[in-house]
């Protein structure tokens, strides 16, 4: 019984398989408009409105569906994207870099210009004031590169920035203008009035040798190269405040400096002309 | 009488299933093939001839439906519903477990097959052969064997000739 079920089995595979044959070959051969062809184009056209139709249905299941699967694809998009933003910062960043670095070199280019006759060393700020009393920093060039004490420090823009104070082989400490111990020979730019600079911590003071001068707020004030340090014509800053004549007859002049000196990366050394003599002290003239 | 019915309003419904819900719910390129998957159990249920001749009518349906090869789906769904029929008598398993593998394995073969016969009939359009494709499909059928099958043997049993279903 069993016997005649599976050679009855496997005469209808083999028929099967015979008829699928024919199917595939007199398929094959036919032409388009041939009953095979057009039955399956009849059968499309049957079945395309009810295509149609599940397709409106399910399309709320399918966009379900296709927010869960889309969750895998957007989260590696967000990494993708995240990754292209760090780049893309990066270069912004580097690029800022570049801008700055341009601008530093073209400032100094300028300065060179104007002071043709002068020898400038671009050097990096490395170290910021270690304490609120001293007003210094300290620069990436020493003895070996041809600094000495006294020389005058420029900001990037040309304007002064303070001087050296101590020369190690590798490095220096400048004393910013505005440190309490600072003295600078200046000028007023309008009627070359003569004066001297003194550093008040966060700010410089400007004291005139002639008590009726005339001065004026917005007045540029600039070295008068005297006391042979820093060479003259060099800006200073601008005067922000004339305070009242106090009782020794003397008046107050608040100075802004010119030279942005919380934010120094680059400073300028002027080499030559090389100090004279040593700088003024800052009791003197007071 | 009542088992033709049963042949016949099963394979409509896996036709209408095949032509109008596959689509919808396929992942990418990925669209599970669910005349395959009820040939699989309906052999699995009736056995070797009965898979056949339902493989058989599944895939020349599916032939006609789509702007396959007519033919080829007939042929390889005839030999699977016919050996998915012969690996049934060697189960005494009732977990669900078989018929996916089964299923999973069934494709893979019914995905070589069209391949192999529209390479010998010389089909100019044939798609490209892509096995992460196939292994895909064949994970997407198994899957789906997971809600089918269950159906399918519950069915079957009501006619107390179905052997291996809970």
């Amino acid at each position: 019984m069993i016997n005649r079920e599976s050679r009855h089995q496997r005469v209808l595979i083999i028929t099967l398989v015979f008829v699928c044959i024919l199917l595939v070959t007199a398929y094959s051969r036919e032409s388009e408009g041939g009953i095979f062809h057009r039955l399956q184009r009849f059968s499309m056209d049957v079945v395309s409105p009810l295509q149609k139709g599940v397709s409106k249905a399910l399309s709320p299941i399918k966009n379900a569906i296709g927010f869960v699967t889309d969750i895998g694809t957007a989260r590696s998009e967000r990494d993708r994207l995240r990754e292209q933003v760090k780049k893309l910062q990066d270069e912004v960043d580097a690029g800022k870099d570049a801008i700055r670095e341009l601008e530093q070199i073209k400032n100094m280019f300028k300065v060179k210009e104007e002071r043709p006759e002068w020898d400038l060393m671009e050097v990096t700020v490395i170290g910021a004031p270690a304490n609120v009393w001293e007003q210094t920093i300290q620069i990436d060039a020493g003895y070996d590169d041809g600094l000495q004490q006294y020389m005058a420090v420029l900001s990037e823009d040309g304007s002064l920035v303070g001087r050296v104070i101590v020369c190690a082989s590798n490095s220096s400490v400048v004393q910013l203008m505005t440190d309490e111990k600072s003295s600078i020979g200046a000028r007023l730019q309008t009627n070359s009035e003569m004066g001297i600079v003194k550093g008040a911590g966060n700010a410089i003071r400007m004291e005139l040798l002639n008590q009726d001068a005339e001065v004026n707020t917005g007045d540029m004030v600039i070295t008068s190269g005297m006391g042979g340090t820093c060479p003259e014509n060099i800006p200073i800053g601008t005067i922000t405040e004339i305070s009242e004549r106090r009782a020794d007859l003397s008046i107050g002049i608040e100075i802004q400096p010119r030279a942005k000196l919380s934010r120094l990366e680059k400073v300028i050394i002027v080499l030559g002309p090389a100090p004279k003599t040593l700088p003024i002290a800052a009791g003197e003239g007071g | 009488m009542h088992r033709r019915l049963f042949f016949f309003v099963t394979l409509v419904i896996a036709l209408l299933a095949q032509l109008t819900i596959a689509p919808e719910i396929r992942i990418g390129v990925i669209k599970p093939d669910i005349l395959l998957v009820l040939t699989v159990c309906w052999a699995l249920v009736e056995g070797p001839g009965q898979g056949a001749i339902f493989g058989f009518s599944a895939g020349l349906l599916e032939d006609i439906f789509t702007t396959a090869t007519v033919g080829v789906s007939a042929f390889s769904k005839t030999l699977i519903g016919y050996f998915t029929g012969e690996v049934r008598q060697r189960i005494v398993s009732k977990s669900v477990i078989w018929p996916m593998l089964i299923v999973f394995i069934a494709t893979i073969v019914q995905e070589l097959l069209k391949f192999m016969t529209w390479t010998m009939v010389g089909v100019e359009e044939m798609p490209p052969f892509n096995f992460g494709v196939i292994v895909g499909l064949a994970l997407f059928d198994a899957a789906i064997t997971l809600l089918i099958y269950p159906i399918i043997g519950r069915l079957a049993a009501r006619d107390e000739r179905a052997l291996m279903f809970q």
